[in-house]
């Protein structure tokens, strides 16, 4: 039964993760950059959450649904001005060029808000729900809803939309997309803000669910790219699934060998993938 | 001249234009091996006799700069020790990540793995098995070479920015496990206590060795069939393939001496140290550095890390270890630099005045 409640709350951690690993699912799909940058704008947004909205007195939830708005903005803003100017001549220029906003970022929260740990306190945070004899933290409900919901929503986007159907005819082929009348440049600014803007959901989820500090981002990178390893690369469904894989691997290391374990299980685990099924659970077929 | 045309691209600025002889620069960097010498007999003739000029006069440049690292003791004090010591360690760091990023195109996030495990097998076998410094420095390269074949087999299935990913988390496993590690001392490490008793000047001396036979490496390699095939991947991947180049074998090559060869740097800065602790050993910031290094010096080019490590090291000592300020600069200038001048401060010197000192060097592709 212990296992099985560890497992399940793995289930539902997955959501958060499914959500972290998104927005690096959206920018490698659309300009094939991986953004490196993506796990400290997930910080970000969570510092953004606690430390400026939250001691201004807005209702939690009024501050929670402000921070996405202001990820959007971000994002577009580092793409059209930063990373744009480096894509076009090779893998390495958008590289140094994320990892130094990575590495920037990271370490101005460093300055502005000290290496102690942060957390969103509310009654959320320590109650937990009883389902069936096993005990579950009703955070991590809430995540996997939210979770749920983005994944459901980014779907309905990029299938259902105009801007979805641009967005992929860039990805597919960016020259034949410009013919038909579509700027490549707009399709690549729309996508990282939206990849953005699902790092301040994912942000905003962090805080809610556990502790953070700024060197947290470069936690959520490793976990955003297992994640879409795992889950194969191009598919956000993949995606979701690999975030599933990946935190109930960490939950079940960590109750197997000890806390300090549950990371390098996590890791191990996708490592094995690689191995066995390097193209991920789902791999977008052949474009 | 390139240098009337900032805005052209060199590449083709030289070879198009009438009297664009190579080298028609300042006539030092004519070593550079155009292929379009040989349309012109007559430019080529001429070419030839400034090239061996100028290769005389890059000897000497090269000459001198070793004599004067050699006779260090003459002309500087501890302080000065200190510092080179330093500059070569960073050095080696910029020329094997530019080795691998600008001339085998593996552009990799995780060369702190090598960087840790260097330094743990240097402490283990010093402190655990009784085994003098240096031998133990010596099985580092042994050690880390080896373990680059299963992690380079494994990494490789990733391309372009997973694998730079790919090959961070493989670090990171290390870091978690040696952390936790018992026999390693958890997150406080390892002390070595024989490394107290050993001469700096010894250091300094095995410092210098290690970056100029790097360098020397480098080059000899570079100018070999193995650094044909390199680039060639580099350039284009699948080219290379369709014409017989073994792609993944050569990465594997350049991975594994890059390995060996980081694993050297970090075993002497653990000599110096002399104690290794876990977070310090397979952080992060050394892939900041090493990128830092080689896209402000140059990518792609032989001195580009040398410089890039000079301006490190000048950086670190005017901003003060490894503080938060210190990495703020540094990304903030890799991403300037990436977008103002990526062909870095070597590749400026080379397009817009015609001047190289190690004439191996070809521009990443542009476009």
């Amino acid at each position: 039964m212990q296992l099985f409640e560890t497992l399940f709350n793995g289930f539902l951690l997955g959501g958060l993760y499914g959500v972290i690993g998104l927005g690096l699912s959206i920018t490698f799909g659309t300009m094939r950059v991986v953004q490196l940058a993506h796990g400290d704008l997930i910080v970000l947004a969570a510092y953004f959450l606690v430390t400026v909205l939250v001691p201004t007195g807005i209702p939690v939830l009024l501050a929670a649904a402000m921070v996405v708005p202001a990820l959007f903005a971000v994002g577009w803003g580092l793409q059209r001005f930063v990373i744009q100017p480096s894509l076009g001549r090779g893998v390495l220029p958008p590289l140094i060029v994320t990892f130094g906003i990575s590495t920037v970022l990271q370490n101005v929260l460093l300055l502005q808000a000290t290496a102690d740990a942060r957390t969103l306190h509310s009654s959320l945070a320590s109650a937990g729900v009883h389902i069936g004899g096993i005990t579950v933290a009703a955070v991590r409900l809430v995540d996997f809803a939210v979770a749920l919901l983005c994944l459901g929503l980014l779907l309905l986007l990029l299938g259902r939309t105009a801007l979805g159907r641009a967005l992929r005819a860039t990805s597919d082929d960016p020259d034949t997309a410009r013919l038909m009348g579509i700027n490549p440049r707009r399709m690549y600014a729309a996508a990282a803000a939206i990849a953005a803007a699902t790092g301040g959901v994912a942000g905003v989820l962090l805080a809610a669910t556990s502790t953070f500090y700024p060197a947290t981002g470069s936690e959520m990178l490793l976990i955003a790219f297992e994640v879409v390893v795992v889950g194969g690369l191009g598919s956000l469904t993949g995606t979701f699934l690999g975030g599933i894989l990946l935190a109930m691997s960490q939950l079940l290391g960590a109750r197997l060998f000890g806390p300090s374990y549950a990371l390098v299980t996590g890791h191990l685990v996708v490592l094995v993938v690689l191995v066995f099924r390097p193209e991920g659970l789902l791999p977008r077929t052949a474009p | 001249m390139t240098a009337q045309h900032p805005g052209a691209d060199p590449g083709d600025g030289r070879g198009g234009k009438p009297g664009g002889a190579p080298g028609a620069g300042l006539g030092l960097g004519l070593g550079e091996d155009a292929p379009e010498r040989t349309d012109e007999p007559a430019g080529a003739l001429a070419g030839e006799r400034r090239g061996r000029s100028a290769a005389r006069l890059r000897a000497a440049i090269v000459a001198v700069a070793v004599a004067l690292l050699v006779a260090c003791p003459v002309w500087g004090g501890s302080g000065v020790r200190a510092t080179l010591v330093l500059f070569s360690y960073y050095a080696a760091l910029a020329v094997m990540w530019n080795r691998l990023a600008g001339y085998a195109g593996l552009v990799t996030f995780g060369q702190q793995l090598f960087i840790g495990v260097g330094g743990y097998t240097l402490a283990i076998a010093c402190e655990r098995f009784g085994v003098g410094v240096w031998p133990a420095f010596a099985l580092t390269a042994v050690v880390c070479g080896v373990l680059a074949v299963p992690v380079g087999a494994l990494t490789f299935r990733l391309k372009g920015g997973y694998f730079a990913v790919g090959s961070w988390l493989v670090s990171e496993v290390f870091r978690l496990l040696f952390g936790n590690s018992d026999y390693l001392g958890n997150a406080s490490g390892l002390f070595i206590r024989q490394a107290r008793s050993v001469d700096p000047w010894v250091v300094y001396y095995v410092a210098i060795a290690l970056l100029v036979g790097m360098v020397a490496l480098v080059v000899t390699a570079l100018r070999s069939r193995l650094g044909l095939a390199l680039m060639a991947i580099r350039d284009a991947e699948d080219a290379a393939a369709s014409l017989g180049v073994h792609v993944w074998r050569v990465k594997l090559i350049a991975f594994v001496v890059a390995g060996a060869g980081t694993a050297l740097a970090a075993a002497l800065l653990t000599v110096q140290t002399p104690f290794i602790q876990p977070d310090a050993a397979f952080s992060i910031q050394w892939s900041a550095a090493a990128s830092f290094m080689v896209v402000v010096g140059g990518l792609g080019t032989v001195e580009g890390p040398l410089l890039g490590a000079a301006v490190y090291v000048v950086l670190q000592q005017q901003l003060g270890g490894n503080g938060a300020v210190h990495l703020i600069v540094l990304g903030a200038v890799s991403v300037i630099m990436m977008l103002v001048e990526p062909r870095g401060i070597a590749g400026l010197f080379r397009d817009r005045l015609g001047w190289t000192l190690f004439p191996v060097a070809r521009r990443p592709p542009r476009r």
